[in-house]
Order: C-alpha cells, then structure tokens, then sequence
C-alpha cells in the first residue's frame, strides 16, 4: 500500500479532495428547507463574492448566506478537526479503533464544556478552555488505563475507552439532573452531536485554532510513519519520541476541545475517515494528514446535510447520522483485525 | 460573528465561484440577479416592547405573520382571536386542532431556522422554560424579532396572556381575555376558601416515576386547583422513589393526558406495581385525571384547573355544572 509519497501525489489528492468538497459544499447550500435552483446559487455566490449582496433577495440571503453557509462552515472546520484528531490518536496509541468518540475523550471535552458553563459562564472562551482540558485529561487518564507491563494494549485501550466515556457520561448525567440550571436546557440534545446551533465564537477564530492544530501535528508526519512501526524501533532510527507523542497528544486534544465546544460530541468520523482515506491513498502520514481533513470535511457537510433535510423541517442530530454509519464501520473493522 | 460574516460570505462566493467558473468560462459572465431587488416596504408603524427577558424587541405595531415555538403560546394566539395571523408552529402544537394546519418550524428545543425565516415572520414568540437562548439570540443575529415570556405562575399565566395582546396588536382581546381569567380564578379561589388542600401526588412521567418539584409552573396551578404536592425537594422534575411516596401517603394521585396517552392504563399499572397497592390513595381509588392543558401556561389552563379542583373538592361544587370544555370528574372506584 506503501507508494512513494512525491510532492505531485499529495498536490494532486488534496486537489481532487478539495473539488469533492466545493461539490459537497455546493449541493448542501442548494437543498434545504428551500431549495434554490442551481442557476440563482450560482448568481447568489457571484453576487456575494463580488461584495453586492443587496442584489441578492433577501430571503435567499439570509437562509443561504447566514443560515445554510455558517453551518457548512462549522460543519467542515468540526469534520476536519475530529479526522485528524481521529488519525493522530490512531497513531499516538497504534491502535487503528482509537477515535475521539470511542475512547471517552470526546466525553472528556463535553464534561469539561459543562463545567466551565457551571463555573465560568460569563468568561469569554471558557468552553473551549474547558473542553480542551476535558480533552487532555481524557486522554491521559485512557492513556494510563490503556498500559500492561509497561507497554500500550489495544484492548486494554479500547475497554479503558469505553469505560472513561461511560464514567464520564455518568457525571455528566449527574451534573444535568442536580443542577437546576435552564441554561443547561438542551445539553442532551447537544451531546449527541449537533450543528443546529450557530456557535457563538467566530469561525475566523476556529480556523485559526484548527490550523494552528493541524499544522503542528502535520510537522511530526515523517515521525509519524515511523512510529506506526514501533517506538523502540522509530527511537533507534532517531526519532524524539517523547517530543513527538507530546506534540500529537496536545494537538489532537486542542482538535477535539475545539470540536466539541461546538457542536457537542459527534461520533466515530474521526474512525470512519481516516480508514479510508488510508484505504485510498495509503498510510503515509505525509500525505494522510491533510487528506483527511479534508475527508473529515466532506464526510461531516454530507451528514449534516442528511440531517437537516432527510425528515425537514424536522433535524437530526448530525451525531446521530455519523453513529449511524460508524458504528457498524467499527464492528467491521473490529472483527477483521480479530481473525 | 457580526464582525467577519461579510468575509465569511464573500469567501463562500470566491471559492466557490472559482471552481465552478473553470470548466464553463463565460457562462455567467453577467449573470442576472435571481430576484429583483425587494422594494423599499410601505411605511410600517413599529412598537418597541421589553420582553420577559429584559430585551427590548422592535415589532409592527400589528404584526401580520407570527410564528410559535411553543404549543402554550400557539394556543394564547388562537384564544386572543388570532390564528388567522399564526404561519408557523412546532411539531408539538396539538391545540386547537387548526393549528396543525399551520407550517411546521420543528421542534422547541432545535426549530430549523431556514424554515423560520422563509415564512418571513414579523415576530417569534418564544417562551424560556421550552425554547433555548441559543435559538433567541440566532434569530435576533439574523434580525428576526423575538418576544420571550416567562410565566412561572398562573397569575404570571394571566398578565403574560394580557401583555401578548398588546404586543400582537389585539390589546382589547387580550384584556378581555385577561379578565375573564382573573374572575375565575376568584371564582375558584372563593368556592375553595377555607378547605385545606388535598395532599396530592403528581405522576409527570410513569417509567422513571417524574413528579414536580414545588417551584414550577405545574405546581403553582396544583396549588389553584385546591391541591398541594407532597414533593418537596428542590429539583424541578425530580425522578421519585416510591418509598418516598410510601412515606408521605398522598390523598390523590393526579394524572395529565399529555405525559400519559392512556392515564387508564397508567393507573392499572400502578395499582400492580409493589408497594403502591399499599398507598391510601390506591386503595381508596383517590386518581384525578386532568387534561395536558394544567401544564401549559396557556388560557386553556383555567379548564384544567377548574377541571382537577372538581375531582379533589366536589363538595365545593354542589350545584356548579359541569364545565364546557373540560372532561367529565373521573374520581371513584377506577
């Protein structure tokens, strides 16, 4: 599965990437609740770019430019940020299930969001603060769970998952029900995962934040390969492991607070994409980093775009639709590296 | 958000535009606009309210098209005469039965915004205890109206009712309506005088048994109907042990259609539960059975409470028929 990466090959996956995106991003501005016709998006888009959205109907403008276009926003910077989390912790653990969701760290970020609304409400960032630290002690505390005899076990990991992520989700229900907040109205419905809700931080700053993430585990991907191989091994071949897996861990946990601060927690896409764009272009870290922040982004649009319009004017939680493919993903992935 | 949504949307049109330029170059080398430009409104006369929140709201002075994420103000609307002017519901507005012929907006806690502002509303009535700030302050973002209220008694349940009028432009409406409710609630208040309340068990939800807590809107109507929770804690919708039951020995056990779709069978199923068959209330048979409306902060609401105070104080009712709307007494051996 292992071609050699050239700079050619990554140009020219992240390039097809990117025009799947702009599609999957274009379509999901065309349906809804309303639909526009292709022609009328094309000239709503024309119009927006050129800075003369007067001309645009104003209820086009606001359902498409300050309805629909946010949330594909959020959905594409949540996306991208829980696959290449997803990929990180896969590597980071060398366990192929690892998954923010799966291994509690997402549960993790959603108890620290809730604290920090208990606490610290009025605090500007105090969720994402909160969400992130949720994150990192998630994952040290799974880390711990997931080690015999000095050496990480996957199934270990995965039942030291579980069990953190239930644990949590029993705080966290404990927390709903003694709290007699109305601001913690809707927690249930935002932990499964939901994009409903525009998020209060401006996307610039997410960007920002997921950039900043993404960049910093991308300049440990040489590393990366060479841990997938062993750390006693990759130590040898003189890597700095120590600094490497303290870099992916911060990241991958500023990558999941930061998707979890705004949408809750939203399975297994960081488990679902990362396997196959490693199914499709291969395993190399170099190359499986960026295109799977873009998958992540395809795969989060397409099911938000299910959930808001599969049973409209009704939504899904988008949570519910990723769980809905993932889930089975995982058992099959499962049962395969068991026989 | 305000500050970088122009950017935001130009870059959507930028990116987008370029690739959908490339393999069909001059196509839309001018392309027309997909509607003309929406013409300036004729002059509107516009009233500026502060909202049960604290907010100050700017709306028509006779708001034309309104919307509800609330099934208690969907039916406030109608009783003031105005669901001729309601475009847009929840999926979970079941009263009258012509709101369901209503636009659906989803439900209370995630309504779908596009599907709000395609039916253009000159308001949105939100209510704090059902809908989420969150949903208030987007549609304020996308310079939607929206008037939150907040009742949390039946007296606020009667002002609240009042105030909409005047907000939706039907001031005499609802000061009549107003009215009509304060005088029967001292009606009410009259015929109850000097009986002690009923010591009652309210069953809000049966699998966990859900009772309410004494700072609700629930149980401030129990108290209007002549009845008084033996719940005490200070959680609002507590989940209930029964030996906490067992120890306060309730006279009344009260049951609402809505939490219940078959309050009968809700019954049956208490009576073979263990413990339960032991409570004096069983025994004797003591069940009230009232209509969802005791738990909406809705006109309708008198109804019900007129409705439970019959089944709990019949002898306060001696010679009072039965009222219109509300279902028969349902106390005695069930």
């Amino acid at each position: 599965m292992m071609r050699a990466l050239t700079p050619r090959r990554l140009l020219l996956t992240c390039t097809a990437l990117l025009g799947v995106l702009l599609l999957v991003v274009f379509f999901s501005l065309k349906f809804g609740t309303r639909s526009i016709s292709v022609y009328d998006l094309v000239a709503l888009l024309f119009h927006a770019a050129t800075g003369r959205t007067d001309l645009v109907s104003s209820d086009f403008r606001l359902i498409i430019l300050d309805i629909r276009w946010p949330r594909i926003l959020l959905a594409m910077i949540v996306g991208a940020s829980l696959s290449v989390a997803g990929a990180s912790f896969q590597a980071l653990l060398r366990n192929p299930l690892a998954d923010p969701y799966v291994l509690g760290v997402s549960s993790g970020a959603a108890l620290g969001s809730i604290l920090s609304l208990i606490w610290a409400a009025q605090l500007p960032g105090a969720t994402p603060f909160g969400a992130f630290a949720g994150a990192l002690a998630a994952t040290a505390a799974v880390y711990f769970l997931g080690r015999r005899g000095g050496e990480l076990d996957s199934y270990a990991l995965l039942l030291g998952g579980i069990i953190t992520a239930s644990f949590l989700s029993a705080l966290i229900m404990f927390l709903m029900t003694t709290i007699s907040g109305r601001e913690l109205r809707g927690m249930a419905f935002w932990l499964m995962g939901d994009l409903s809700t525009p998020s209060p931080v401006s996307p610039g700053w997410l960007l920002l934040v997921l950039v900043l993430g993404v960049a910093a585990i991308y300049t440990t991907a040489a590393d990366l390969n060479l841990l997938l191989g062993g750390e006693q091994e990759a130590m040898h071949l003189g890597v700095d492991v120590v600094r490497v897996k303290f870099v992916v861990y911060l990241g991958a946990s500023v990558l999941t607070g930061l998707a979890v601060s705004v949408s809750g927690a939203i399975g297994y896409v960081g488990l679902i994409v990362p396997h196959l764009v490693r199914l499709l272009f291969g395993s190399d870290y170099r190359l499986l980093i960026p295109a799977t922040a873009l998958g992540g982004a395809i795969a989060v649009v397409l099911a938000d775009t299910l959930a808001r319009t599969l049973v409209s004017p009704t939504q899904l939680p988008v949570g519910a639709m990723t769980a809905l493919v993932g889930a089975p993903v995982f058992i099959y992935l499962l049962r395969r590296r068991m026989t | 958000m305000k500050r970088n949504s122009n950017a935001t949307r130009a870059a959507a049109g930028w990116i987008l535009l370029a690739t959908l330029a490339a393999p069909q170059s001059g196509a839309q080398a001018s392309p027309p606009a997909p509607t003309t430009p929406v013409p300036a409104k004729a002059v509107e006369r516009f009233v500026e309210f502060h909202d049960d929140l604290g907010r100050l709201v700017r709306i028509p002075a006779v708001p034309q098209r309104i919307v509800s994420l609330a099934p208690s103000l969907t039916e406030t609307v109608f009783a003031l005469e105005l669901g001729g002017r309601l475009s847009g519901v929840t999926d979970f507005c079941d009263y009258p039965p012509e709101a369901r012929t209503r636009a659906r907006v989803g439900g209370p806690i995630n309504p779908n915004l596009e599907q709000i502002v395609s039916l253009r509303p000159d308001v949105v009535l939100a209510t704090k205890a059902l809908n989420r700030p969150e949903t208030v302050e987007a549609l304020d973002r996308l310079g939607i109206p929206v008037y939150t209220t907040d009742p949390r008694t039946v007296e606020d349940v009667v002002s609240s009712t009042r105030r909409l009028g005047e907000v939706l432009g039907a001031r005499s409406q609802g000061e009549s309506l107003a009215a009509a409710m304060e005088q029967r609630l001292a009606e009410l208040a009259r015929r109850l005088a000097g009986r002690p309340p009923r010591r009652v068990f309210f069953v809000v939800w049966l699998d966990p048994i859900i009772s309410t807590g004494p700072h609700t809107f629930l149980a401030d109507a129990l108290r209007h109907a002549g009845a008084e929770s033996v719940v005490s804690v200070t959680q609002d919708w507590p989940q209930i042990n029964i030996e906490e039951v067992l120890r306060q020995n309730p006279e009344y056990l009260v049951f609402a259609g809505a939490h219940q779709d078959d309050p009968q069978g809700a019954i049956d199923t208490l009576k073979k539960r263990p413990g339960w068959s032991s409570l004096d209330a069983v025994r004797e048979g003591h069940f009230a059975v009232v209509s969802d409306a005791l738990d909406r902060p809705a006109p309708r609401l008198l109804d019900a409470i007129e409705d439970l105070a019959r089944q709990l104080h019949p002898n306060a009712f001696p010679h009072a028929p039965a009222p219109p709307g509300g279902a028969a007494p349902r106390r005695g051996q069930l």
